[in-house]
């Protein structure tokens, strides 16, 4: 029997077919903020298990088969640290060699970038962090609010509580690869003592 | 003639009355849950698709597509939207912010066909002085690709340039001279390509001359 038309426009239920728009926008939205809290494959769960707590360690190098996370360049050494600013602030300092290719970067469980530095050609570049929980929660309790300890440059404070601290050092063949893995241990990732 | 015989009001029992009361009622029913399984179907298909959609494949804006390229433009930053956020905790990336560093992945050679180990592939670009750079090639699940040399990379610091400060890079299975990037037997492949050069197009703010993003040609296919 053919469909006539203007008799199933007449008996449509127009309230439903408007509320589709509406119902689709709040499902993609939900979807697209939930997504990155229900993968369970984020490069934070995937790396987490594997790395000490507030400890920088060095990764081997990447390779078929035991590649700790897809797309995982061999590119580049690296040096992770998980850190946990629950129990205290925790300081990270390394020395960025003057060769390009060198990163620092705070990362968090979402995979946001919070601290990134990138070496320069020109010079050493220092970087020294204090990560804490909240700007605020530890001002009265850390050695520079209570005068002791005075560092000639103050640590730049970056606040966190969970994530990965990475430094990346790139390949520059198997001449340089003891230098780059030099630089990679020298770097520290310690939890803060009050 | 005999009239036609039919029944009167006063001849419908009970049954049949609560029979067609209750056909009624199921005829309602059944068009009142048509339409409600029309409307929830809608609404998975639009809300689930639109997302899916903006998540794995993107969209000018999240991010820039250059020739096979694509990169996403607010990869690895805090303020990232909420797709490239999604996209890049599924992918399971450990990702450098686009401030100092870009990605882009290829799944296609230049002309867009898929890229595949059965085929010989040349990835020609020019090297741009003082920017560190590297080109690693996959499989589409991002996983390295064994190989007897243990070659999964060239950097910019590894690459063997010509005398005109372009480069070559072979994709294949044989091995080839010059750069050679081997890609066994591991089906569909996908190409890295990690700049820290600023004038790259995500970058591209200042009036400078963007970095052009390596070609990839195949050769042969078997």
């Amino acid at each position: 029997m053919p469909i006539k038309i203007p008799s199933a426009l007449k008996n449509a239920n127009w309230q439903l077919i408007l509320a589709v728009p509406v119902a689709a926008g709040i499902l993609h939205i939900c979807a697209t903020l939930l997504a990155p809290y229900l993968t369970a494959a984020s490069a934070y769960s995937r790396l987490a298990p594997g790395l000490p707590v507030n400890r920088m360690e060095m990764l081997n190098v990447s390779a078929p088969g035991a590649e700790p996370l897809p797309f995982l360049s061999p590119d580049a050494r690296y040096a992770m640290c998980r850190f946990d600013t629950s129990g205290g602030p925790v300081t990270v300092s390394s020395t960025l060699p003057p060769d390009a290719g060198w990163t620092l970067t705070v990362m968090t469980p979402q995979g946001d970038n919070i601290y990134a530095t990138a070496s320069v050609p020109s010079r050493p570049t220092p970087v020294s962090l204090v990560l804490v929980p909240s700007e605020d929660a530890f001002l009265g309790v850390t050695p520079e609010a209570r005068g002791i300890a005075r560092e000639a440059q103050p640590p730049t404070v970056v606040s966190a509580v969970h994530g990965i601290v990475v430094v990346r050092g790139p390949d520059k063949g198997f001449s340089y690869q003891r230098h780059v893995e030099a630089v990679l241990r020298e770097a520290r990732c310690t939890a803060r003592s009050f | 003639m005999e009239p036609p015989h039919v029944l009167s009001h006063s001849a419908l029992t009970p049954l049949h009355v609560g029979l067609h009361r209750l056909h009624k009622r199921l005829s309602l029913l059944v068009g009142m849950l048509g339409d409600w399984a029309a409307f929830v179907g809608a609404v998975m298909i639009l809300g689930l698709a639109s997302s899916w959609y903006m998540i794995d494949v993107g969209t000018r804006l999240t991010s820039e597509k250059h020739g096979p390229w694509v990169g996403w433009t607010s990869a690895g930053r805090a303020d990232a939207d909420p797709y490239t956020r999604a996209h890049f905790a599924r992918l399971g990336t450990l990702q450098l912010t686009t401030e100092i560093a870009l990605t882009y992945l290829a799944y296609t050679d230049s002309d867009g066909n898929r890229l595949h180990s059965s085929c010989e592939y040349v990835v020609e670009g020019r090297d741009v002085d003082s920017n560190w750079w590297s080109l690693t090639v996959f499989n589409d699940r991002g996983d390295l690709i064994a190989n007897a040399a243990q070659r999964y990379t060239y950097t910019s610091e590894t690459i063997g340039l010509r005398p005109d400060g372009t480069y070559a890079v072979a994709l294949s299975r044989e091995a080839s001279p010059g750069n050679w990037l081997p890609t066994g037997g591991a089906g569909r492949l996908a190409l890295m390509f990690t700049t820290f050069d600023v004038r790259s197009p995500l970058l591209a703010k200042t009036h400078a001359e963007p970095m052009a993003l390596p070609q990839i040609r195949r050769v042969q296919c078997r």
